[in-house]
């Protein structure tokens, strides 16, 4: 341990620790323009100066380079220091005349005006060297470095041409202190990276889950994209979340992994998917960044999301007119037939957050306004106080105008004439359907779907939980399209059930179940591939087929179809059904009369 | 070869006589010795510099040590014939005092090399750096002999120190002290570097022994490697200096050929090997941090020091790294031992010091003195005084960034601690000299002219400090100043020379704080009375023409550019100020001292 002092106090510090380090963690405050904690200390800014006596001799040093040393007497503000601190501010004042982070530090040392002429009003670059040590020593794409000297000193890519070294990681960016580096997207890249997808790679995906637990995108970060561009050969880029994290918890090794589990009841909560409006060319989606779905405007508003929940235009701009247009999707015999349910409600919920967060102009085009739930109809009437537009009739076209903003036509049905605004925004109240990978889930558990695609209850009305596979339930709108308190609603149902499942202790189960013969098997596994409820496996090492008797619902289908006799339907063998059959038969033709109904 | 050579002719062949025209002197009196069938008889010897290139092309001629200067090929013939058959001195080639006009025909005796002590430059121009028999004649590689064979690495460590040696880069570290260091470093792998990155305008000391006793850094390199525990060298020299390089591979081929290089040197069982790598010509990459980061490929920009390069330097491996000048003055201490050493120079700054001694001194040129000469010495009787008579007013010492030294300190004895107290440095030893004719204030902006370029750019403090500073006495030098620019100067300079990365933006501002301490009547002139005492800066200075002495000969108004000088044939002219460009061209050519510029 090293002991010394700083501004009259005495602190420990591990060996290896710069002055800089001890001094923030302790507190004192010393500006600094060129550091940054994840890469080595540079020495560029020359604002951390610090006056330091050693072994007698006092002189004046860069506190981020100098290691702490013992007996060292560390002074941060004596009448020098300021007065070095007030010139460099100076300079950089000069040379970034309009880059509020100077303005702000340069007042803080009494500068308030650039001392020397400002040749350069545009410069926000202090060629402090932060994105340059990212890029070479942390992300290791090496495509910024400093090109000239003195003077005429910049930053740039290689020969400052485009260069496809950068892999847009955006790291420079995060680091730089004036903001004078920009990502530029090339045309036609996709919007959803910015602003709104993640904008870190390290990202909580459902920001309401507890425990909020943190997920690293292995497509997005860094040291993984570095490990797989280069095929390992730079396995060891970036790690700033590792060298960050005081409770140590980063692994880079772990991976995904697969859980088995046995269980009694399984309760099938996969959800639904959004409609992807590219698939109707009329509503332009994808042609301008501000035509964006229900679901991105969500995202866009939260207080958690790239614009710290601003309602902002991809170029940064308050929107002044708003175009939600309902049903996309949905009630439309080009795509879904049916109605996604949601829509209307949070159609009216976005347009009173447009009113409220910015004031714009919004234009609500519906079919008709589908407000049947509790309080619904009450906050309709509310939206429309608010002073939102409503137009009745869907939104029939949206069209790119060449100076950006967008025009909506559709027909207003009340009025009877054709209809057209020009908007900054337009929000699609898309579609929600099945999940894509709905099949392989229905074919795993046994399930039935419905026309539309969702999974298939066991009866509409009566058993709208269950399913026809025994102890598999449906929660929510993997069922069919539903709102948040109709999913907590069907959700507590499933859940219920599973317990009534679970809590018997044992399963009651009908005794009409198929049996086979396993002398007459003679493994050709045709009932494997019919049965409905997967009951039946194959044991390989008896060689026969075996039927799950607490899966077995009694259907038939493999008696009927064994080609070899096998299968047996227990209390509905071929001699008790022969027998029936006989005695019906046996009866006078007058006392058949109600038999079978 | 069977007989041996009556007479030995040494021509300079040095780059600043092969600029005045030594290539064709060789060619004219190999063709002559030929034609005249002295082959055998006469031996020509193509040797380095001799210092005095203001004399160049230089010859001498053994035996009798006759020196020609400014030797010209039509003179070659006369040369053979007088001198080397009929043994007599061609007096028309003699150096003449300038002060006595007397005829000098002897080297030594000449002042400029009278006063010296050439130990680094004693086998300079002597030998032919090309022929490593030459060197070894002259004792080379018997330093390096005895410190293989009969001493410890400790035990030179132990007399370098004792020698109280300094580094010759400029900075003044005790070389001892630094290879005591290496060598208690931790690590298996060490290196040696050698700086020859020789940078200052106008100085070419560093140049000059490279280029014409290349052995000597060698042997001074390896028993340095030897001392720190080395076993690779890199010779870092920039790429202007062709013949340097040319010169130092072929004495690093003959080297490793006699086994003076390489494995099991001397049959000592030390192994070492040395590379030449060459810089292409950056100011900073004569700063240690800088260089080592050039030399591993890396753009060069100094690094903060806090961690010595003797302890993580080149790939953060132990480096010893030190001048040309001081390698090259290791075999010396090994020879004569450390006492030997101490008896020359001062106490603090023992031995002695190369400089290249230019400006408007009479012998420009490579001198050698002991550490403590006073300043008057060197620039008066080595350097021969001012030219034209006129008025001395400042030395610049150090190169860029040293500092002016005014008339007052010419008593000062030239050591790293005394000029550095004054407020100038050592540097790697450039010395220009100045007249009464120089502006003060703009040999100021022309250095920091000369460093704005210069500054890698990496600190704020260099980089934007040197641009506003020359901002400023850009404004003072065109009139437009204020004493507040002065003030601000001041703070300006303080703070670069405080906040710094390096030494170079630490050294930079010291022409600014120099002239301020010593020349401040002149930044004062420039502001208040908007003239220039040393009538070069345009904007305030007029041109006139003094009536008494104009003889109207017209050659003034003949080559004005500006045909601003009008007069009749025998009649006092007059400049037309309003078209006067104030070029000087006037002030130059009038025989008579007529213009006047004020």
């Amino acid at each position: 341990m090293i002991t010394f002092t700083i501004d009259g106090q005495t602190v420990q510090t591990e060996e290896g620790k710069t002055v800089l380090e001890v001094a923030r963690r302790e507190g004192i405050p010393i500006p600094t323009l060129c550091y940054h904690p994840a890469v080595e200390p540079y020495g560029a800014c020359r604002m951390c100066t610090v006056e330091v006596e050693l072994h007698g001799r006092t002189r004046l040093e860069t506190s981020c380079t100098i290691p702490a040393q013992e007996g060292m007497i560390v002074r941060t503000n004596t009448p020098d220091v300021y007065k070095v601190r007030q010139t460099l501010m100076g300079l950089f004042l000069s040379r970034c005349p309009n880059v509020p982070l100077i303005q702000e530090l340069a007042a803080q040392y009494g500068v308030t005006e650039p001392p020397y002429p400002t040749d350069t009003p545009d410069e926000k670059c202090i060629l402090c060297g932060l994105c340059v040590r990212v890029c070479q020593n942390v992300v290791k794409a090496k495509a910024l470095n400093f090109s000239e000297r003195g003077i005429t000193r910049r930053v740039g890519p290689p020969f400052l041409e485009k260069t496809r070294d950068c892999i847009g990681c955006g790291a420079c960016t995060i680091v730089c202190p004036t903001g004078a580096i920009e990502i530029v997207m090339e045309k036609l890249a996709v919007y959803k990276e910015k602003p709104l997808g993640p904008t870190s790679a390290i990202y909580v995906p459902s920001l309401q889950a507890v425990p909020r637990v943190p997920v690293i995108d292995t497509d997005v970060c860094i040291r993984f994209r570095q490990n797989d561009r280069t095929n390992g050969r730079i396995a060891d880029a970036c790690g700033v979340c590792q060298m960050m994290c005081e409770a140590n918890a980063i692994n880079f090794d772990q991976e995904d992994e697969i859980i088995e589990l046995e269980v009694g009841a399984i309760i099938v909560a996969t959800g639904f998917h959004m409609w992807d409006p590219t698939q109707l060319s009329q509503y332009a989606y994808g042609q301008s960044p501000n035509i964006i779905t229900g679901l991105e405007f969500e995202r866009l508003s939260n207080a958690g999301g790239p614009t710290g929940g601003e309602i902002l235009l991809a170029d940064g701009r308050k929107p002044e007119s708003v175009a939600i247009i309902h049903c996309v999707g949905s009630r439309d015999h080009n795509a879904h037939p049916y109605c996604s349910r949601i829509c209307c409600m949070y159609a009216l919920k976005q347009a009173h957050l447009v009113r409220d967060k910015t004031g714009a102009e919004v234009y609500e085009f519906y079919m008709d306004m589908r407000a049947f739930g509790k309080a619904y109809e009450e906050f309709y009437e509310r939206i429309q106080e608010e002073g939102v537009f409503m137009i009745r009739g869907k939104g029939a076209k949206v069209e790119v105008l060449p100076d950006g903003k967008l025009r909506v036509k559709g027909e207003n049905a009340n009025l009877g004439v054709m209809v057209s605004v020009d908007v900054d925004m337009v929000i699609l109240a898309t579609a929600i359907e099945a999940q894509p990978d709905a099949d392989r889930i229905a074919s795993l558990f046994g399930l039935g779907r419905t026309e539309d695609g969702f999974f298939a209850e066991a009866h509409p009305k009566l058993r709208p939980v269950e399913t026809n596979t025994e102890g598999i339930f449906l929660a929510g709108a993997c069922q069919g399209p539903r709102d948040v308190p109709d999913t907590v609603a069907h959700t507590g149902a499933a859940v219920s059930m599973a317990l009534a499942l679970l809590d018997k202790g044992e399963v009651t189960i009908s005794p009409a179940i198929a049996w086979v013969n396993e002398e007459l098997c003679s493994a050709c596994k045709t009932c494997i591939a019919l049965c409905p409820y997967r009951a039946i496996s194959f044991i390989e090492e008896d060689n026969v087929a075996r039927v799950n008797e607490a899966l077995c619902k009694g259907c038939g289908t493999c008696v009927a179809a064994c080609p070899a006799g096998a299968i047996t339907g227990r209390h509905f063998t071929d001699e008790q059904i022969l027998a029936q059959i006989e005695g019906l038969f046996r009866l006078p033709v007058e006392q058949l009369e109600g038999v079978g109904s | 070869m069977t007989t041996k050579p009556r007479a030995t002719v040494l021509l300079c062949s040095s780059t600043g006589c092969l600029a005045s025209g030594s290539a064709g002197v060789r060619e004219a009196m190999s063709a002559e010795l030929q034609r005249r069938k002295l082959e055998d008889e006469v031996q020509m010897v193509i040797g380095g510099c001799r210092g005095f290139c203001t004399m160049g092309p230089v010859m001498d001629i053994y035996p009798g040590g006759i020196f020609y200067v400014r030797v010209q090929p039509a003179d070659v013939s006369e040369i053979v014939e007088e001198t080397l058959i009929k043994g007599r001195v061609v007096e028309r080639l003699c150096y003449k005092d300038p002060v006595t006009g007397e005829t000098i025909p002897i080297f030594e005796k000449i002042p400029f090399y009278a006063k010296q002590e050439r130990l680094i430059l004693r086998n300079c121009g002597r030998i032919n750096p090309n022929r490593i028999e030459e060197y070894i004649a002259f004792g080379g590689y018997e330093a390096l002999a005895h410190a293989l064979l009969a001493m410890t690495p400790e035990e030179i460590i132990r007399d370098v120190k004792a020698s109280g040696l300094r580094g010759r880069g400029g900075a003044g570290f005790p070389t001892g002290r630094k290879w005591e260091a290496t060598r208690m470093a931790e690590g298996d792998i060490k290196y040696v570097v050698v700086n020859g990155d020789e940078g200052d305008p106008g100085a070419f000391m560093d140049r000059s022994i490279m280029e014409a006793d290349p052995h000597s850094v060698l042997e001074g390199l390896t028993i340095g490697a030897y001392a720190v525990g080395a076993h690779q060298g890199y010779i870092y020299v920039r790429d202007e200096y062709p013949l340097a390089v040319r010169n130092l591979q072929i004495a690093i081929d003959q080297a490793r050929e006699y086994g003076l290089l390489g494995e099991n040197i001397l049959d000592s069982g030390f192994d070492f090997d040395v590379q030449i790598m060459r810089g292409a010509g950056a100011f900073v990459c004569g700063e240690s941090s800088a260089l080592m980061q050039s030399l591993e490929g890396k753009v060069g920009e100094p690094r903060p020091k806090h961690i010595h390069a003797t302890e993580r330097g080149l790939w953060d491996r132990p480096t010893c790294l030190n001048n040309v000048k001081t390698w090259a003055t290791i075999p010396h201490i090994i020879n004569n031992g450390p006492e030997w050493f101490r008896r020359m120079g001062t106490e603090g700054s023992p031995g002695t010091m190369v400089f290249s001694l230019v400006g408007k001194v009479n012998n420009t040129g490579l001198v050698e003195v002991p550490m403590g000469i006073s300043l008057h010495d060197l620039i008066y009787d080595i350097g021969g005084g001012i030219p034209k008579g006129k008025k001395f007013k400042a030395v610049q010492t150090g190169g860029p960034s040293g500092g002016c030294l005014p008339a007052e300190l010419l008593h000062l004895p030239v050591d790293f601690d005394r000029l550095t107290e004054a407020g100038s440095m050592m540097g790697s030893g450039g010395m220009i000299v100045m007249d009464e004719d120089t502006c003060m204030v703009d040999v100021a902006r022309y250095f920091l002219d000369f460093l704005k370029e210069e500054s890698c750019g990496k600190c704020v403090a260099c980089r934007e400090g040197i641009k506003r500073m020359l901002e400023i006495l850009t404004k003072i030098t065109e009139g437009q100043g204020t004493m507040a620019d002065i003030e601000r100067l001041e703070t300006l300079a303080w703070t670069v020379q405080q906040a710094s990365l390096c030494q170079l933006g630490k050294t930079a501002p010291n022409p600014v704080l120099s002239t301020l301490r010593y020349f401040h009547d002149e930044y004062v002139a420039h502001v208040v009375d908007k003239k220039c005492p040393g009538g070069v800066c345009r904007a305030l200075i007029t041109y006139s023409i003094d009536p008494e002495k104009c003889t109207g000969c017209m050659v003034c108004a003949r080559k004005c550019p500006q045909t601003a000088i009008s007069g009749e044939r025998r009649q006092p002219h007059v400049i037309n100020p309003e078209l006067c460009i104030r070029c000087g061209v006037c002030r130059d050519l009038c025989r008579f001292d007529a213009v006047v510029v004020e």
